[in-house]
């Protein structure tokens, strides 16, 4: 008995502690209440679906990505800007065809897993009646990509993979841009300012093999020399200093680095600890803005190319949605919130553009139209139409680190 | 010469974190006789628990490691008495399953506590500091000196005291140490504090050169795994040298041979020591 006073003691200490280290959490710089909110309901949104607006029939869209594991992170961030979206949307509704309807978004989670993702689609087809359904991730892509014509639902894909684009699939929208159009002025860039000698330290995921792939040819043939050829894995690897230290030992003039935002940065501080003075070459799915606050500022990214801050936009709608995101979310936007954004509200204007809500073939014909048509206010980044049978046209967003400041570089 | 040097620093410190990670698990082993599979969410939740010691309330890094330490100490208590004790003479199985769901549970409440961020944890001992041609910063210098004190404080209190005479006893022999009159529920909860203590100095001293985010332990819990059945399940001396061990083969090999096969040669080396002395490295005798 005596022990069991002393264990309710320690545990209401226990509790207490938590309960007070979770007050400090909010006080940290950017934690979220809206990320939390997302994990108690990572199943359905349905309930703040259908906020006040009027409208009296209902479209499921679906989305299964990440919600928890390790790259919840990233799975949140794209299910922000079609959250955002889905509310802008919802407060007045959308007319086809005589009726009005508004959006609701169900997520499930299928933690980056290919299998689980082809589960979750199957299930979002069958209980929700989901024309299109969001995935974030090129595994997904692929594994749904096999019997999505015959089960009739769209995949909207934000993966910059382009082998997604060569499957010949009807009823597949790229999202964001495919990262084929990187490695030639990646290169030239790099090549000018630093020299020809190139180390590559990409993540050891598929994504980053062809990546490699695509890029090796063309630092080659403009005269340069790949000197290290290592990647790291983050998924297993704890501290990057030796594999780092390696790369540096061949003296390179360019570090080519990539992977989740966060790790990436810590592969780029642990190279300036060791004395790196060259430039990054930084792959898509690592954003400057993202590894800023990791390094605590841009010193250490001096001499980086990536893709562009969605920051940095100069399109129409940008100012108002990085105001909007920051005051909802409490981070940055990046690029995996605005594309998606601005793609629910192409698939939504396809979908009046076309007047209907539940044939994919038809609302796939008219995202063309729905691009063209897209209010001034949702165009968050420059896009053109669509290219490569169906993966949205993006004017291309480079950006470069030059004297403690981004610069949007055009090519 | 002087990459191979830098090399060997950098496995040490690797090794220095692994090192203390083991050294809870393997103590928890010799108390449960399964792997305690939560061990890694202590990690993650040690890591925290300083950071918000340190952002929340700005306590000194010291200090907030100190609270962190007894903070998951208290919660390995709590867990060993509201979960494996009740479970006491149950089968491995059972036990395993528990352990899965508090390391399912940790993960998911922190996730919901903190959110999927990646945190930085801010030192003042970041500056990089050039010792004998070696490119060392202070705070992974720091490391390894204080793996090195905590290990040795482990190994005095283990060996010095009665409690940690105890300790051993029930690990080495659970009905003997019933014999001598041993309080073994005193014992167990004891244990899972230190064991939880460890893993958030591990955590704390980790975090600086790494960052803070809800999986962060299962990355080193695995290598925890692999260096106690390297160094044999339950032994101590076990788990300090299959901790320098895997993180010294993980920098040179990564250096001489390939990083593309570093994980490889770790398993390898596993494969090896396990052939040759399939008990692991330190175990002695028949369980």
């Amino acid at each position: 008995m005596k022990f069991g006073k002393t264990l309710f003691v320690l545990l209401m200490v226990l509790v207490a502690i938590m309960v007070m280290a979770g007050c400090a959490a909010s006080s940290v710089s950017n934690s979220n209440s809206e990320s939390s909110s997302n994990a108690k309901q990572t199943k359905d949104t349905k309930t703040d679906g259908k906020t006040s607006s009027s409208a009296e029939n209902t479209v499921n869209i679906g989305f299964s990505g990440p919600l928890s594991g390790p790259a919840a992170y990233y799975g949140e961030n794209t299910l922000s800007g079609l959250e955002m979206a889905v509310d802008e949307i919802n407060e007045e509704g959308f007319e086809v065809d005589g009726k009005t309807y508004d959006i609701n978004l169900v997520t499930l989670d299928d933690q980056y897993l290919p299998n689980e993702t082809g589960t979750n689609a199957r299930r979002l087809v069958q209980e929700n009646n989901t024309p299109v359904i969001f995935v974030p991730h090129s595994g997904g892509v692929f594994a749904t990509q096999v019997f999505n014509e015959k089960e009739n639902f769209l995949i909207a894909a934000y993966t910059s993979e382009p082998k997604i684009m060569e499957q010949n699939n009807s009823l597949t929208l790229g999202i964001p841009p495919a990262y084929s159009a990187y490695p030639e002025p990646f290169t030239k860039y790099e090549m000018e300012r630093f020299g020809k000698k190139i180390a590559l330290l990409p993540t050891a995921s598929q994504y980053g093999k062809d990546w490699t792939d695509a890029l090796k040819p063309v630092w080659e043939e403009n005269g340069g020399e790949v000197v290290f050829e290592g990647s790291i894995d983050f998924s297993k690897d704890t501290d990057f200093f030796s594999i780092v230290t390696k790369a540096l030992s061949n003296d390179p003039d360019v570090l080519f680095v990539g992977g989740p935002s966060q790790p990436t940065a810590l592969v780029i501080k642990q190279a300036r600890e060791l004395g790196f003075e060259g430039g990054f070459m930084v792959m898509d799915q690592a954003k400057i803005e993202e590894m800023e606050p990791v390094l605590g500022g841009l010193e250490q990214l001096e001499g980086a190319i990536g893709t562009l801050p969605i920051i940095e936009s100069d399109a129409s709608g940008a100012e108002e949605f990085i105001k909007k995101y920051k005051e909802r979310f409490d981070r940055i936007p990046t690029a995996e919130g605005a594309f998606n954004y601005q793609a629910m509200h192409v698939l939504v204007n396809a979908m009046k553009e076309s007047g209907s809500v539940d044939d994919p073939t038809k609302i796939m014909a008219s995202i063309e139209d729905g691009i063209k048509t897209l209010p001034d206010e949702n165009v968050v980044w420059h896009i053109n139409g669509l290219v490569n049978g169906g993966a949205f046209d993006w004017k291309p967003a480079i950006g470069v680190v030059e004297d403690g400041k981004v610069l949007n570089k055009d090519y | 010469m002087e990459l191979l040097f830098q090399q060997i620093f950098n496995g040490l410190t690797i090794g220095s974190v692994y090192t203390l990670v083991a050294l809870g698990l393997t103590l928890v082993f010799g108390i449960l006789h399964v792997p305690n599979f939560a061990h890694g969410a202590f990690y993650m939740v040690g890591a925290y628990i300083t950071l918000m010691m340190m952002v929340g309330f700005g306590f000194n890094y010291w200090i907030a490691i100190i609270a962190s330490v007894a903070v998951v100490a208290i919660l390995g208590v709590v867990t060993q008495q509201l979960i494996f004790k009740k479970l006491e003479g149950a089968d491995g199985m059972r036990m395993m399953v528990a352990a899965i769901g508090i390391l399912l549970f940790l993960e998911a409440f922190g996730q919901f506590m903190w959110g999927t961020e990646y945190y930085r944890m801010d030192t003042p001992y970041s500056s990089v500091v050039n010792l004998f041609g070696l490119t060392v910063t202070l705070q992974r210098l720091l490391i390894i000196i204080a793996a090195i004190i905590l290990m040795l404080a482990l190994h005095f209190f283990l060996t010095k005291t009665m409690i940690g005479a105890a300790i051993i006893a029930m690990a080495q022999n659970r009905e003997g140490a019933f014999l001598v009159g041993i309080n073994a529920n005193q014992v167990a909860w004891l244990t899972f504090a230190i064991a939880g203590g460890l893993a958030a100095a591990a955590a704390s001293l980790a975090s600086p050169i790494n960052l803070v985010f809800p999986t962060m332990g299962n990355l080193v819990i695995m290598k925890a795994f692999v260096i106690i059945i390297i160094g044999g399940m339950g032994s101590i001396p076990g788990a300090i040298i299959g901790g320098y061990l895997l993180g010294l083969t993980e920098s040179i090999g990564a250096t001489y041979i390939s990083s593309d096969y570093k994980d490889v040669i770790a398993f390898l080396l596993l494969v090896v020591i396990l052939t040759a002395k399939p008990t692991g490295l330190f175990t002695k005798g028949v369980q």
